[in-house]
């Protein structure tokens, strides 16, 4: 379970995040849509602290940090119990497929290598790619990358899997195979939380969808509720015509 | 008739000479080794501006940058004694060093390392930075400490973006360290002298050491740039 209480985030004296509250539930897909500079992808790096925030808590499963107050090993306890799927992949450019999703395991969770490269294997596995464990990063498309990303991520059995724009820098024609792959993670009851332009794929994959504007929640409720029936205009007018009914 | 060289005498004076080899690429390597050190602590300060440290740094940095080397070996050479004398006397510490029985080669490697990491710190400062913002922030997202961040992911990319760099500084310490016969250390350069000394055929040694220079530098050219395209191995695409 995820659960933020009014977080707010400053940078310098741009008010980016307006005290957002919110409660993820264990198992819950939610997806956060917005337009550009809403604060959708600073609040996702606030819930790891890639991006600290200025105040307000972050809660992952019984973890209270507040930020105010927090403290390195804190940081890295929130950062252990999430997982992160960047926008630009971010695999690391000097390591094999396999050693990017068992580095995490070996220099993080003290794993032995062949347990850790074992489990890279399975993950990798899932993600279809374990025929490209000794390519590098730039051998790879991009779709191909991003679900190494998405392995990485799994590898380290966090609570939630973050993801920020996962496809916003793919080719049209990659988008599907990593749409698929985040699809199959969400039918493991992985708790997850996805920023995307994707409508309607967060239609079609979230429990609920969040509508943020200008640093705060407009609106959020089901998938159903958001895209057949928005209660704000604004977020009708944002969803356009995915909105039917 | 006078002959313009005793070719003989050049080509007799090789073995002696390559006997010394050891000795210059002794320091040239030690001190590539030291300053790789100094230049990656020094890179990490400015890096993190790091408080009273940076000041310290940024004041080595324009020191070194701004004496000539020769000075600085002497510097070492004359200063290093007596910091020890002066450390022995008035504190009793290290005691068990006997400054009359440190070899030059030791002055010349500090001397070359302190010079060298001077240089090699604003490399490896700009290698570091020019690594993707990205590539941090992953290794933040699942849970790298800053250590393992910098030793496992950082530091492997930036040294592929500076060994271009960092392979001319070396070539030029190479060159460089023919500056040591002055404090005593016998490497190629100072056997070439007294080889010359002994028969009177100056011309002829320093031909056959600068043959031995060249050769010496062609062949780490070539063996640098063997390491850079292994470094680089990753990033060669599919297109």
């Amino acid at each position: 379970m995820i659960k933020l209480e009014k977080l707010h985030k400053y940078y310098d004296r741009q008010h980016v995040l307006k005290g957002i509250d919110l409660t993820v539930e264990k198992g819950e897909v939610v997806a956060v849509l917005g337009p550009s500079g809403s604060g959708k992808s600073t609040l996702l790096r606030c819930i790891n602290f890639l991006e600290e925030p200025t105040s307000g808590i972050v809660e992952i499963g019984g973890k209270r940090v507040d930020a105010a107050t927090a403290k390195k090993k804190e940081i890295f306890a929130l950062r252990t119990a999430t997982g992160m799927v960047f926008q630009q992949y971010n695999l690391f450019k000097n390591l094999t497929v396999l050693q990017n999703v068992s580095v995490g395991l070996t220099s993080v969770k003290r794993m032995k290598k062949d347990a850790a490269d074992k489990k890279g294997i399975e993950m990798l596995e899932q993600v279809g790619l374990s025929s490209k464990l000794s390519h590098y990063p730039a051998q790879l498309s991009g779709g191909q990358q991003q679900r190494v990303g998405i392995a990485r991520a799994l590898a380290l059995d966090p609570e939630v899997l973050l993801f920020d724009e996962p496809t916003s820098s793919l080719d049209p024609e990659l988008v599907d195979e990593v749409l698929a792959t985040i699809r199959r993670v969400a039918d493991t009851g992985k708790t997850m939380f996805i920023v995307t332009h994707e409508l309607s794929f967060a239609r079609e994959i979230s429990d609920r969808v969040i509508f943020m504007e200008d640093g705060v929640i407009i609106e959020q409720g089901t998938a159903e509720q958001i895209f057949t029936k928005p209660a704000v205009e604004r977020t009708r007018q944002f969803l356009g015509k995915a909105v039917q009914g | 008739m006078e002959n313009l060289l005793d070719l003989n005498f050049l080509i007799e004076s090789f073995p002696a000479i390559i006997s010394r080899l050891p000795v210059t690429i002794g320091i040239a390597v030690g001190s590539l080794l030291l300053s790789l050190v100094i230049g990656v602590a020094a890179a990490l300060i400015k890096i993190y501006k790091v408080p009273v440290l940076r000041v310290i740094t940024s004041i080595y940095i324009s020191f070194i940058r701004g004496t000539p080397l020769l000075v600085q070996i002497y510097l070492v050479f004359y200063g290093i004694p007596k910091i020890i004398y002066f450390l022995q006397s008035e504190y009793g510490w290290l005691q068990s060093a006997d400054v009359n029985s440190i070899a030059p080669e030791f002055y010349a490697l500090m001397a070359f390392s302190i010079n060298l990491g001077a240089y090699l710190s604003e490399t490896i400062r700009s290698a570091i930075e020019s690594v993707d913002r990205g590539q941090f922030e992953a290794a933040k997202a699942i849970g790298m400490t800053p250590v393992q961040m910098m030793l496992k992911i950082v530091f492997p990319q930036a040294l592929t973006v500076a060994i271009p760099n960092l392979g001319n500084m070396f070539i030029s310490t190479i060159k460089d360290t023919s500056l040591v016969f002055i404090i005593g250390v016998i490497d190629i350069m100072g056997q070439a002298k007294i080889l010359g000394s002994r028969g009177l055929a100056f011309f002829e040694v320093y031909i056959a050491v600068s043959i031995v220079y060249w050769i010496l530098c062609i062949a780490v050219e070539r063996l640098l740039v063997k390491i850079e395209k292994r470094a680089r191995r990753y990033e060669r695409g599919i297109a």
